[in-house]
């Protein structure tokens, strides 16, 4: 029963800001307050898709000094197909053509779109000095997207820490019903992919997420009432509702029996019902109220350098691509002129929400409405997530046939072949880079704190980094294969060029870095267990499991060959290519076989780590310090992918801003080496750690130290005793 | 509490694990796995068994010099055992590199498992320092290994895609075979078809061991802008029907297929016959039957693109030579004819090599009816035809195995082909 509280009435404060998002919702949505707008007026001279008879103010050769440089026709490939407009001199040689002189002058309307002067200014290309244009967008929109995914992927678990944390208020319950059906659609999305993936489900994402959010649902919804449902009850009702919800919703599955669709529903919903049932009764622990409130002091940091870097990265694209960016925008008018805006408004309304009313709701005993801001937050973070894979898809993967694209309409640009396997990869990737950043907060809180109490409390967050970093990536290859499956399907030059060809190497580092995360995360939970009692008796099987991880992590990094290309050119040996009978090595099914057991053995080790924790008393505290090295050596190895593979796949549209639409002709248009790209992602990575290592020692460390003196003052400057 | 020992651990551990490794072994199966993984995916299982039975006793951490002191004999001994055995399964040195270095990886994994704890940090500069050292070490890992794996060469990147588009009006034949090879390159077919020793997988057809060459234009087009139209044989399965792209109509301009036709027309083998199936599961004309009973219409005249070559008419339509001096295909040991030059002595017809037959029917012998058909007739059919001629002595119901699949050739081979003028068009 919820404890009564003096405030019955939201406050003053939240109607405000209610009132605030609601005009600000009202205004954005209304197509008046935007008509008229032209989106190229204020981003660039050109309209990429002119249209016959329309007004063009130069094209490209005028709009872009790259093109100009080069030389080259104005052709953005596809077939002849010109986006870009003929150029002023064309407009004006056919307007002369076609009318007399006096006519001409009677209805000259050129004064209604003459700019001035500034029609006649050329714009120049600008390269940044030192580094070039494409290191200059490379940097700011790499740690753009570490700040991004920082943000975007901490939320997830930290509002279900949250609920861990929390007393069972009935408003907390409520809220819980809600928190439970958003676990559940992220957990069945993931269940699902995978089964789509290793079982060939189809429709299998659908089957996973209706089942297990409806499973969710109706095992919290009843449960909430009273403890009508022990464990095994609820994930029987969560699967069997589930699944009848999943089978009505999903398309084709009502039609014709579909056992597997069916089957894979009614397990994913009992999972769901699971987990609702473990959430809405587990005892609360004050342990993950303070890491989740922990974290969050950190997100609102970082959600500033979001925006910062999200700012330089668009002016360093508008000074460097001015061409290109003008296409992009007008592509996609309403994503970046109302959606986008909209949406990252809203998000950083609720985010501060979320992040200064934590301490007012707690003692206001409204926990549930915190709750509820958290579920919004990943709500509107994950919305904001999936419009920006737009463009981001569209470039990589445009919608064919090419030469329709003016045609479509703008929903159909972004949801393109590779939108929501983006959009999964990147929901859980954010996921595991948010688990191995909270990893690296419990270390430098680790490092930084000296009584006992501390280093016990954040030598615990460190194991739950580890968890939430290791377990979310357990699912992140089935993710990564069903992206780089539609690419293959898109264009099979695309995913040859990553997986055979110019990208082939850079593959092989992911491999080795998937192998040493992998690795490493093992490491932690052996250094880990050797501060419980009685979990000796797991080594020997342990060790031998770790035989086996540096096999996997082998098989995984053995290539078919050593080229840097897909066929030997200058300096390579042609005998860097495994021999027929032996390049079964290298195929996926050995890849695959590979990555399951490297996966299977962390699971194992897991396992042994859990019963060891259940069975045995646990030291916190008492970490060999190498652990708390694994754990920031495992963050590092994280950022180090994330930017590997988000370089990867940028450069996997080659010689391409848009892949076979927009030709990127500038002196940067070429792959880089290896060397090269590992050196600057390394750069990258470590001026990331230096503004992370600064943001939380602001967002935590700094508040704790003035704390800490201010309790000492006080301490001092407490009241003698009179006299 | 008293501690069992081992036995009694393992009796009452494995049958727990047995159920496990059998869900396991069904589990590798149903995934289609070959049995060997099944068994070792099972075993592993009850390895794990059987070293969780080993009673618990307190773990000793070692020193640096008392563990690299016991580690790095046996890891030089395994190390050896690697490099040897991948020796004896024919790695090359890059992975036979590659697995030694992943000894060593394990050795630092179990250094670092053993180890004693490491001291608590007394004092600030200790773990800065500490941290510092992480840094450089993954900082270390990760720079060292993209910049030790191969590299390409960013000018020659900048050179390809300068280069301007395919214009074939002032180019000549080498030059368009040339520019055929690039397109054919650009557009990563390499990396499904090898053409003889080159290419990097078996996904599609060998377009050298099948003789694409030997196809017509129209053919070889067909088959690049509307691959699922005709699917190789041995390639008919779900996976390879939908491999091969269907945009390169769209894709590749018309002087560009025009130029990926003329060199995919020069991929023959003078010295064997086709090869078709897949890498593992392949065959020859001789055993095809479909080839055969093409050779067959071929070899009695009835082949419209053959109009004026009838086999038969010398040979006989059972193999019964109509006319003197023919050769008679029922007799397995008939030897090689001695008007020619370059007679092969000694070796009966069941053994000749391929090349004899191909040399012999395309350049004919000399001072009989038996003309240079190779400079008048398609040698597609040419060699249908000699796969028929073959099953007059050996008829392909009778046959207890296949002939085998001749090797890829080299690329030494193939130069040499060129260098004995064994091909009839200059241009191959």
């Amino acid at each position: 029963m919820e404890i009564s509280s003096p405030i019955k009435q939201p406050s003053p404060f939240l109607k405000i800001v209610f009132g605030l998002i609601l005009v600000f919702g009202l205004v954005s949505f209304s197509p008046l307050s935007f008509s008229g707008f032209d989106v190229s007026s204020i981003l660039g001279p050109q309209s990429a898709f002119a249209e016959e008879g329309e007004e063009d103010f130069g094209g490209e050769e005028a709009g872009s000094g790259e093109e100009a440089d080069a030389g080259e026709e104005d052709d953005f490939g596809g077939e002849g197909d010109d986006f870009g407009g003929e150029d002023e001199e064309d407009g004006e040689e056919e307007g002369e053509e076609g009318e007399g002189e006096e006519e001409a002058e009677e209805d000259d309307k050129s004064y209604l779109t003459d700019i001035g002067p500034a029609a006649n200014h050329e714009l120049k290309p600008f390269t940044f000095p030192g580094i070039g244009n494409r290191k200059a967008v490379w940097l700011a929109a790499q740690y753009h997207i570490l700040f991004a995914s920082f943000i975007l992927g901490c939320p997830m678990f930290v509002v279900i820490m949250e609920v861990m944390g929390a007393r069972r208020t009935q408003g907390v319950r409520k809220s819980i019903i809600l928190s439970n059906v958003f676990l559940g659609v992220l957990i069945g999305v993931t269940l699902g992919i995978i089964g789509e993936i290793i079982i060939g489900i189809h429709h299998g994402v659908l089957y996973g997420m209706w089942a297990c959010a409806f499973g969710a649902l109706i095992v919290s919804f009843l449960n909430y009432f009273h403890r009508i449902m022990d464990i095994r009850v609820s994930s029987a009702v969560g699967g069997v509702v589930g699944a009848l919800f999943a089978v009505a919703v999903t398309p084709g599955a009502m039609e014709h029996v579909y056992l597997p669709g069916y089957v894979s529903a009614l397990i994913i919903g009992a999972v769901g019902g699971m987990l609702s049932n473990i959430i809405m009764f587990a005892k609360a622990d004050f342990k993950f109220e303070r890491l989740a409130h922990e974290i969050t002091k950190v997100i609102g940091i970082c959600y500033s350098f979001t925006a910062l870097t999200g700012g330089l990265f668009v002016l360093v694209m508008v000074v460097a691509y001015k061409g290109f960016m003008s296409y992009l925008v007008d592509s996609f008018p309403v994503l970046f002129m109302i959606v986008y805006p909209t949406l990252f408004i809203l998000e950083t309304i609720v985010m501060y929400i979320y992040v200064y009313s934590w301490d007012p709701l707690n003692r206001a005993n409204k926990k549930g409405r915190h709750i509820v801001f958290g579920v919004l937050l990943n709500v509107l973070g994950l919305t904001l997530l999936c419009a920006l894979d737009g463009p981001a898809t569209f470039m990589q993967t445009p919608p064919t046939p090419l030469n329709e694209l003016p045609n479509i309409g703008e929903w159909n640009r972004l949801t393109t072949s590779t939108w929501m396997p983006l959009n999964y990869h990147r929901l859980v990737g954010n996921g595991t880079f948010g688990g191995y950043l909270v990893g690296i907060i419990a270390a430098y809180m680790f490092l930084w704190s000296s009584n006992k109490e501390e280093k016990e409390y954040y030598d615990w967050v460190g194991y739950m980094g580890n968890i939430i970093g290791v377990g979310i990536m357990i699912p992140l290859p089935a993710m990564g294969y069903i992206f780089v499956r539609e690419i293959y399907q898109y264009d099979a030059t695309i995913g040859m060029y990553i997986m055979s060809d110019r990208e082939s190497m850079f593959m092989l580092v992911q491999g080795l870095l998937v192998g040493t995360m992998f690795s490493a995360s093992n490491i932690y939970m052996w250094v880990s267990m050797k501060r419980i009692e009685g979990a000796e008796r797991f080594f020997p099987a342990m060790k031998f499991g770790f035989i086996l991880i540096v096999i996997s992590a082998t098989i995984w990094f053995t290539p078919r060959r050593f080229f840097a290309t897909m066929m030997p050119e200058p300096g390579m040996d042609s005998n860097m290519v495994l021999p027929d009978n032996l390049a079964f090595l290298a195929l996926m099914v050995s890849k695959n076989t590979a990555a399951f057991a490297l996966v299977t053995i962390t699971l194992v080790n897991y396992i042994f780590y859990t019963i060891a924790t259940r069975t045995g008393k646990i030291h916190w505290g008492k970490i060999n310090p190498l652990g708390i090295y694994v754990l920031i050596f495992m963050g590092f190895a994280d950022i180090w992918l994330l930017s590997w593979m988000g370089t990867i796949r940028e450069l996997s549209r080659m010689n391409w801003h848009i892949y076979k639409v927009f030709k990127d002709v500038t002196p940067d248009k070429f792959t880089p080496s290896l060397a090269d790209a590992g050196m600057f992602v390394t750069m990258i990575v470590w001026g990331f750690f230096i503004m992370m290592t600064a943001i939380i020692w602001l967002g935590i460390k700094y508040p704790k130290m003035q704390k800490q003196k201010e309790t000492e003052a006080a301490a001092q400057a407490a009241p003698q005793m009179a006299e | 509490m008293e501690q069992k020992s081992f036995l009694q651990n393992l009796m009452a551990t494995v049958p727990k694990f047995l159920p496990v490794a059998a869900v396991v072994w069904l589990i590798v199966k149903w995934f289609g796995l070959p049995v060997t993984i099944c068994w070792g995916m099972a075993g592993i299982v009850i390895v794990y068994a059987i070293l969780l039975s080993i009673p618990s006793k307190k773990f000793e951490e070692q020193s640096f010099v008392k563990n690299v002191g016991f580690k790095t004999p046996v890891v030089l001994v395994i190390g050896a055992g690697v490099w040897f055995g991948a020796e004896y399964f024919g790695f090359p040195i890059w992975w036979k590199i590659e697995f030694l270095a992943a000894t060593f990886v394990a050795l630092l994994f179990f250094l670092t498992l053993d180890l004693k704890p490491m001291q608590p940090e007394k004092k600030a500069a200790n773990w800065v320092i500490r941290l510092l050292a992480t840094y450089a070490l993954a900082s270390g890992i990760f720079i060292g290994i993209t910049d030790q794996l191969p590299q390409f060469d960013p000018g020659v990147e900048i050179a390809k895609l300068e280069k301007p588009p395919l214009k074939l009006s002032a180019a000549a034949g080498p030059e368009v075979i040339a520019a055929g090879r690039q397109v054919f390159q650009d557009n990563k077919c390499f990396n499904c078809h090898k053409v003889f020793w080159e290419g990097n997988s078996d996904r599609g057809p060998n377009l050298g061991s099948k003789q694409i060459g030997l196809y017509s234009d129209d053919y070889i087009k067909e088959q690049i802008l509307d691959p699922r139209a005709n699917q190789s044989p041995g390639f008919e399965d779900k996976k390879s029907k939908k491999a091969m792209p269907t945009y390169y109509g769209d894709d590749l301009s018309k002087d560009e297929i025009t130029a990926l036709v003329a060199y995919l027309r020069t991929l023959r083998d003078p010295t064997h016959m086709p090869v078709e199936g897949k890498f593992g599961a392949q065959w020859t004309w001789w055993d095809d039957k479909d080839a055969i009973a093409e050779g067959k219409v071929v070899f009695e005249g009835l082949e419209p693109v053959t109009e004026g070559l009838n086999c038969s008419v010398c040979h006989g339509k059972e193999g019964i030579p109509l006319m003197q001096g023919a050769l008679d295909f029922r007799k397995e040991d008939n030897m090689d004819t001695d008007k020619m030059p370059d007679h092969l002595a000694g070796v009966p017809m069941k053994d000749w090599p391929d090349s004899l037959w191909y040399k012999r029917v395309t350049r004919g012998i000399d001072g009989t009816p038996m003309g240079p058909w190779g400079m008048i007739f398609p040698h597609l059919y040419l060699w249908k035809a000699e796969a028929y001629a073959r099953t007059f002595h050996d008829p392909l119901d009778k046959r207890t195995e296949k002939r085998p699949v001749p090797p890829v050739p080299t690329k030494e081979e193939i130069e040499k082909w060129q260098a004995d003028e064994l091909f009839l068009d200059p241009l191959l």
